[in-house]
């Protein structure tokens, strides 16, 4: 019991670990979903969310993803985010909230 | 163009640095190349202000000079606001402290006079020369008062642009405070391409705002060398709603084409001496070319503009210079301030990448434009941008205009994120 309790912990550490080695790496290059993300801070950063626009730096990435592909398919209602989001495919999508949802 | 030895020897210096970091676990983009680089921004305008700020961000290591005449930036976007009466300048005023103080780019307040590509320096109004490896230029318009008879440069004094902010804005503002009720307020809205296409209309719209309180008998005439402008179904749309037949629009077809400029008599030549259209308050805003550094160094073409590889904003004149904002011929992409910052950005990832020894990445960018018709009732328009074929397209099926007909609500959440769109774009370049 104690033993595999500890083995998984290990498990866990070592994922951990290559978790952050790997991002260390990745980071050492600017990729396209940062870049693509970073023209989202324009609205999208501590300022703008004084006026109402949410800060996405602190935003869960499945709900970035989610709400960006209901904006494109005319799912959520928007004012200006469904001309923006019909913009990007899938994958698109997903490599921005991945980049804001590492924070 | 590619120098690829030397490519391939920063290359190897970059798997060192990426090894390096991987021991130490830095949780910043940063690689030796881009780490020993100097790096020098000429104007601390949209375009310039951010491309410092994002090289910082992305590789902290690298050292950013920015230089900039002005202490103080006030910002065109605002400054029609700042004209219908309802915002200040203070409202539209942004500084550099942050840039320095939390982000640690050298701010250097001062004009560049010239720069030596070969030798890799600029030099400064003030005598100083500073050297760079990659030299980012942001230098916005300057005005082409050759193309209209009549005026001079010298008399914006009189007859303000207002098409860069400050001193400018403050002065037609005031003459239109000054102005007496029943007169008549005359644009000359400028030929494609000029910096912020719905500009023009948006502070027709918003001195209308102000007459209708303040000086309801007067009147607003815009003569237009186009036939068409931005967003003009939405704009006419307010118009009516607001401001009935306050402002009458001339299209270049149809005798809007200013040709001569008299301007002691404060009148508007056009249609072939047919039209002489008669001022209380004239405001002239002059056709535009790249900013006058641009074309000191060599950088521009035959219509005054700075061709650049659209997938970098590397100047297509020089190796080591990118030319970004309303100075660059960037394809499908606006003259305009969220243009800019975007660009910033590119050119940003753009220069730590290849003094890292790495490929470009394939940009994707995006525009908006908001525009008051009223405080409360704003319209917009966006775009979405790829790299294809050698420039900045649109992406087909995003972007586009707001709706046609849309109540008035809709119309005031928009001015509520126009305002957002301001604290949130400053924020960003400056903040
Ligand atoms: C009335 C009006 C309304 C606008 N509204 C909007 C809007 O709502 N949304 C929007 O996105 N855009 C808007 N714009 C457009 C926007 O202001 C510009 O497109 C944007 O500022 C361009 O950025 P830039 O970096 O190219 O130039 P600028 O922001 O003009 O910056 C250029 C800087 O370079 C400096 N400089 C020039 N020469 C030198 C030199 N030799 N040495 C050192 N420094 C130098 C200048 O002092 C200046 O600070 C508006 C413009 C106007 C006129
Ligand atoms: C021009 C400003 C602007 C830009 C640029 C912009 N947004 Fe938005 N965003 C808004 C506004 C305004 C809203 C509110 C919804 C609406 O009316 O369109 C919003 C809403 C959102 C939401 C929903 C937030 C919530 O609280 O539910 C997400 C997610 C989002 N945007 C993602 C993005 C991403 C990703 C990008 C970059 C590709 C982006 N936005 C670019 C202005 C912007």
């Amino acid at each position: 019991m104690k033993k595999s309790y500890l083995y998984l912990a290990g498990l866990v550490a070592s994922l951990a670990m290559a978790g952050t080695a790997t991002q260390a790496v990745a980071d050492d290059e600017i990729t396209r979903g940062q870049l693509m993300a970073s023209s989202c801070k324009a609205c999208h950063n501590a300022a703008g969310a004084q006026q109402g626009v949410t800060e996405l730096s602190h935003f869960p990435a499945e709900i970035i993803a989610s709400q960006m592909r209901a904006f494109r398919d005319g799912d959520r209602a928007a004012t200006i985010m469904d001309r923006h989001a019909k913009g990007y495919t899938d994958e698109e999508i997903d490599a921005m909230a991945a980049y804001f949802g590492r924070f | 163009m590619h120098d690829f030895s030397r490519r391939n020897f920063l290359k190897v210096a970059g798997i060192t640095g990426a090894a390096a970091f991987t021991g130490i676990g830095c949780a910043a983009n940063g690689v030796q190349g881009a780490d020993k680089a100097h790096i020098v921004v000429v104007g601390g305008g949209s375009g310039g202000a951010t491309a410092a700020k994002y090289i910082k961000q992305f590789s902290p290591a690298t050292r950013v000079t920015l230089i900039e005449p002005n202490a103080t930036y006030h910002t065109c976007y605002g400054s029609n606001w700042v004209i219908g009466g309802f915002a200040s300048m203070g409202d539209i005023a942004q500084g550099y402290d942050t840039l320095r103080d939390d982000h640690g780019i050298e701010i250097v307040q001062d004009r560049v006079t010239a720069v030596d590509a070969a030798a890799r320096s600029v030099r400064l109004a003030g005598g100083d020369s500073m050297s760079y490896d990659k030299l980012v230029m942001s230098p916005g318009i300057d005005f082409r008062y050759d193309a209209m008879p009549g005026i001079s440069e010298a008399d914006a004094d009189r007859i303000p642009h207002a098409w860069k902010a400050g001193a400018q804005t403050e002065l037609l503002r005031s003459q239109l405070r000054d102005m007496p009720n029943g007169g008549v307020f005359v644009m000359v809205a400028p030929p494609n391409p000029f910096r912020c296409p719905p500009g023009p209309y948006e502070r027709v719209s918003l001195v209308a705002h102000y007459f209708k309180q303040e000086k309801p008998r007067s009147k607003i005439i815009i003569l237009d060398p186009k036939d068409a402008f931005s967003k003009q179904g939405l704009f006419e749309e307010g118009w009516a709603e607001h401001y009935g037949d306050m402002i009458e629009w001339r299209a270049g077809s149809e005798g809007g084409r200013a040709e001569e400029i008299d301007v002691d008599n404060m009148t508007v030549m056009a249609d072939s001496g047919f039209e002489r259209v008669r001022a209380d308050v004239l405001n002239f805003i002059p056709a535009q070319r790249a900013g006058q550094i641009a074309h000191d160094v060599g950088l521009t073409n035959d219509a005054g503009w700075v061709p650049v590889d659209q997938l970098t904003f590397k100047s297509e004149m020089d190796d080591n210079i990118y030319v970004l904002g309303d100075a660059s011929v960037a394809g499908a992409m606006p003259k305009s301030g969220h243009s800019a910052n975007n660009q910033g950005k590119i050119v940003a990832a753009a220069i730590v990448r290849e003094l890292s020894g790495q490929e470009p990445i394939n940009p994707s960018s995006a525009n908006t434009c908001y525009s008051l018709v009223t405080p409360e009732y704003a319209i917009s328009v966006a775009a979405v941008y790829q790299y294809q074929d050698g420039a900045m397209s649109g992406v087909d099926g995003a972007g586009g205009v707001s709706p046609m007909g849309a109540s008035s609500s809709v119309r005031r959440r928009e001015a509520g994120y126009t305002r957002a769109w301001y604290d949130g774009i400053t924020h960003d370049i400056w903040g």
